[in-house]
């Protein structure tokens, strides 16, 4: 009977139902238990050392995953997370071995970023080309860009003038915890406060859902699809300066394959590639599958080769997993309706 | 200020050279619900869409409330009242009832979304117009009829004065319709002025005042209601008289073709036995839901089947897969032909030689493209299908030649029973007269047709023999000669206990 079967889910049924709260939980459930089996192994795992590192190491994973969770949300994907991370990385570098000010080339990279989201943005939603096609276009310019901007060389040391900079974006700790993992936690806050909050965020969903509904709404869709791949850059550019304050100079290929990286942290944490649905609190979780599953490998003894491998399995099971389980409970669904009905 | 809410006076839009709306006329009074009537392509749902904002004018003027409007958008046509509920479902699937409802107007506290408020507000739209969903439910979960329902209440929440509804009805059923009825006649008095567009002319006398027709994007006439009668309102449409309405054909009946016995599939398919012969039209009619279009998938092999027996021309067939079907000689024409009947990005001539590549191959397991072709040219022919070039994509076909090609492509192998599943569905009257000529024709070629249809007077008119489902369940089994409309609903009707009977679904 289709009365009861409207009102019946609970609130709690209805927030299950909602964005994808239900593969959040799961990854949480296959986080917990990663930690334990780790932690089993190798009792070191929870040292107060290797949790740190281990949090530096999800950090910027967690950034990536961020971005590209809002692109995903919007029905589109950005594969010039990678190259705007190396970018990112060897225009900050470049401009501070010239003797620019730290906090000024911090500012001028983060504008060469955003055009690049801005692009991407126009390309994909004004000029209707598919995203797979217009991304992977400003993959490979942002990648020319960071070879170009230092004549194909990595940098020299960004030097002493920037000690400010990478005190601020790698060895500066606050609270015990290293900055990397204040700043990505400070920028999943104002993210997804805006993803939930606000009228961007719900029309960055609502785009991803219906597109044409949302045009017909009054929904402005180049707008929220434009903002989703602005997000993208802006968290790609801090992954490239953390990147370059860490080793303390450019390093031309930088951000190799992350754009893919930040697909599988979105999409363990239940991030819809065909737009729509998704929560930032799943791409903790994604990320931090991925960052508990290199660490605990390489505490295992397990060879980069074997983690690839692993992380591969766990991207396609993840989304399997949730794919036979809508597919359930949309068969129970039904039962339940044709058994009200009978 | 005249009379009228709403003037359109002598509307022109072109696309791409060819003229979709020529010197087009409409006025709306408040208080009002006009029909707006037409075959397909007559340019209906382009004059609304010119109302709506979302199509630009060429020439005419736009006057509302007595205001002449230079230039619509859709937000221009918000902010006048104008609301339109398109055809197609345009709903967020993934966001709540409340999220869809208030898209594009969120309510705000000190920059925040109010969700609280928005539910609130939803759940005050919602009962007033008598609708039982929660406003936080996922639009997504909700059967299409509510999803419809939810549209609907989208519209009204905005209060506009204007509204026009395009095929409202086509998802609902027959209790929801009373309902949006209900809600449409509250909305009349209130003083409103709808637009009402629907291929369903038995439902006019329910609601409508007045009817405008146009034909081929031409403005034709505007009458009372009352003053008129279908045959009139019909002939206006096609512009010609439509005597034979359903052209009957009488053929002898042969053996038996078809015999299914106690097919189950889940809950829609249960117990389900009839048989079907030679030269025979047996109809299936039925209210939404009652499990006919799974019959057909079931019996095709789209779907698993739970148990049941298959006999053609008396022998057992296994049927696990639609190519097991195909093989033996039983061939589906889907109910929605864009989705499961066409692959409407590839060409005309490669949907019609898709089903039939076993045919075509050639050395090596190639394509036989002259055979191809000549399989192409004959099925166009036959069908008299109306195109300018076999290479257009399929889905620059309108919908009754779309239907033709679903029918098309089977008529290019050999078959001794056909599903048709709704195929009079959203095409115009001309194009549905040809699929009934069809299906006489396929009859007197001694094939066996299963005819599924939501319209009664066409299984009145078409069928030899007349099968009511509901519920999943055969509920009734009338010749041609002796059913009803009345004992057919009475049939589609038999729930199997007052629970189910109150809900209606």
């Amino acid at each position: 009977m289709s009365m009861d079967d409207s009102k019946s889910p609970s609130r709690l049924g209805r927030l299950f139902a909602a964005r994808g709260m239900g593969q959040v939980v799961t990854a949480a459930f296959g986080l917990v238990i990663l930690c334990v089996v780790f932690g089993i192994l190798n009792p070191i795992f929870f040292s107060g050392r290797n949790v740190g590192n281990l949090l530096r190491q999800i950090a910027p994973i967690l950034l990536i995953g961020i971005g590209q969770s809002y692109v995903l949300i919007t029905g589109n994907i950005d594969l010039s997370i990678g190259s705007v991370v190396g970018m990112s990385c060897m225009v900050s570098a470049t401009l501070m071995t010239m003797g620019m000010n730290p906090w000024v080339a911090v500012a001028v990279t983060l504008i060469c970023c955003l055009i690049v989201g801005v692009l991407n943005g126009c390309l994909v939603a004004k000029f209707n080309l598919p995203p797979f096609i217009a991304t992977l276009g400003t993959m490979t310019i942002a990648r020319g860009i960071a070879q170009i901007v230092n004549n194909n060389y990595n940098t020299d040391s960004i030097g002493p003038a920037a000690e400010g900079f990478r005190n601020f974006f790698y060895y500066g700790r606050l609270g015990g915890l290293f900055n990397t993992i204040w700043i990505s936690l400070a920028l999943w806050l104002v993210f997804n406060f805006i993803l939930s909050r606000t009228r961007l965020g719900r029309h960055i969903y609502a785009t991803g859902s219906n597109k044409e509904a949302a045009r017909l709404s009054g929904v402005d869709v180049v707008a929220s699809t434009t903002a989703a791949y602005m997000v993208s850059a802006v968290c790609s550019c801090v992954v490239g300066l953390i990147v370059c304050a860490t080793s303390g100079m450019g390093t031309m290929d930088a951000g190799n394959m992350y754009e893919l990286y930040a697909v599988a942290a979105s999409v363990i944490g239940g991030v819809s590639t065909l737009g729509g649905q998704g929560l930032l609190l799943g791409t903790v979780m994604g990320a931090s599958i991925w960052g508990v599953l290199q660490n605990g490998l390489q505490f295992a003894g397990a060879p980069v080769a074997i983690r690839n491998i692993v992380i591969g399995v766990i991207v396609v099971v993840s989304v399997l997993l949730d794919v036979v389980v809508r597919s359930e409970k949309r068969r129970r669904k039904r039962e339940r309706k044709e058994e009200a009905k009978g | 200020m005249s009379e009228y809410i709403v003037e359109l006076e002598g509307v022109g839009k072109s696309f791409a050279g060819i003229r979709a709306l020529d010197d087009v006329s409409l006025n709306l009074k408040s208080g009002e619900v006009l029909a707006l009537l037409g075959e397909n392509g007559a340019g209906k749902s382009t004059l609304m869409k010119i109302l709506g904002g979302i199509y630009t004018r060429d020439t005419g003027i736009i006057r509302v409330f007595g205001e002449e409007i230079d230039e619509m958008t859709p937000k221009r046509a918000k902010e006048l009242g104008i609301a339109v509920i398109h055809q197609e479902l345009n709903m967020c699937t993934h966001l709540t009832v409340a999220e869809n409802i208030f898209l594009g107007r969120e309510l705000l506290r000190s920059g925040m979304l109010d969700d609280r408020e928005m539910n609130i507000r939803a759940a005050e739209v919602l009962s007033r117009l008598n609708i039982d969903i929660a406003p936080d439910t996922v639009v997504g979960t909700l059967p299409i009829s509510k999803q419809q329902m939810v549209e609907i209440a989208k519209a009204l929440s905005t209060n506009a004065r204007i509204l026009v509804m395009d095929e409202p009805t086509s998802a609902l059923t027959s209790k929801e319709i009373n309902d949006l009825f209900h809600i449409i006649r509250s909305l009349r008095d209130q003083g409103c002025g709808i637009i009402y567009i629907s291929h369903r002319l038995e439902e006019l006398q329910h609601i409508v005042d007045r009817v405008t027709i146009l034909r081929d994007g031409k403005y034709i006439a505007t009458t009372r209601f009352c003053d008129t009668t279908m045959a009139e309102i019909i002939s206006n449409m096609v512009g010609r008289e439509i005597k034979e309405k359903f052209p009957r054909v009488e053929t002898p009946l042969g053996r038996t073709i078809l015999r299914v016995k106690g097919l189950n599939a889940g809950r829609q398919v249960r117990n389900v036995s009839f048989e079907l012969r030679e030269g025979e039209i047996v109809g299936v009619a039925g209210l939404m839901g009652a499990g006919r279009t799974e019959m057909t998938r079931a019996l095709f092999g789209a779907d698993p089947k739970d148990g049941g027996e298959i006999l053609l021309d008396e022998r057992p067939l296994r049927i696990e897969k639609p190519m097991d079907a195909i093989e033996a000689g039983i061939v589906l024409v889907p109910e929605d032909r864009k989705k499961d009947g066409l692959c409407t990005k590839l060409s005309i001539r490669e949907n019609v030689a898709l089903p039939n590549l076993d045919i075509l191959k050639g050395a090596l397991s190639t394509v036989n493209s002259r055979g191809e072709r000549e399989m192409v040219e004959r099925t166009v022919k036959n069908l008299s299908i109306r195109l300018s070039n076999a290479e257009q994509n399929a889905d620059s076909l309108s919908g009754g030649n779309q239907q033709k090609l679903v029918v098309g492509k089977w008529l290019a192998r050999e078959f001794r029973v056909v599903l048709f599943d709704e195929p009079t569905r959203g095409i115009d009257v001309a194009a549905k007269a040809e699929i009934y000529h069809l299906m006489n024709d396929l009859k007197t070629r001694g094939l066996g047709v299963l005819f599924i249809s939501s319209e009664m007077p066409e299984i009145l008119g078409i069928a030899d023999r007349i099968i009511v489902m509901c519920d999943g369940r055969v509920t009734g089994e009338f010749p041609a000669g002796t059913a009803t409309q009345e004992k057919i609903l009475e049939c589609a009707t038999r729930f199997e206990d007052k629970l189910g009977l109150a809900a209606g679904d």
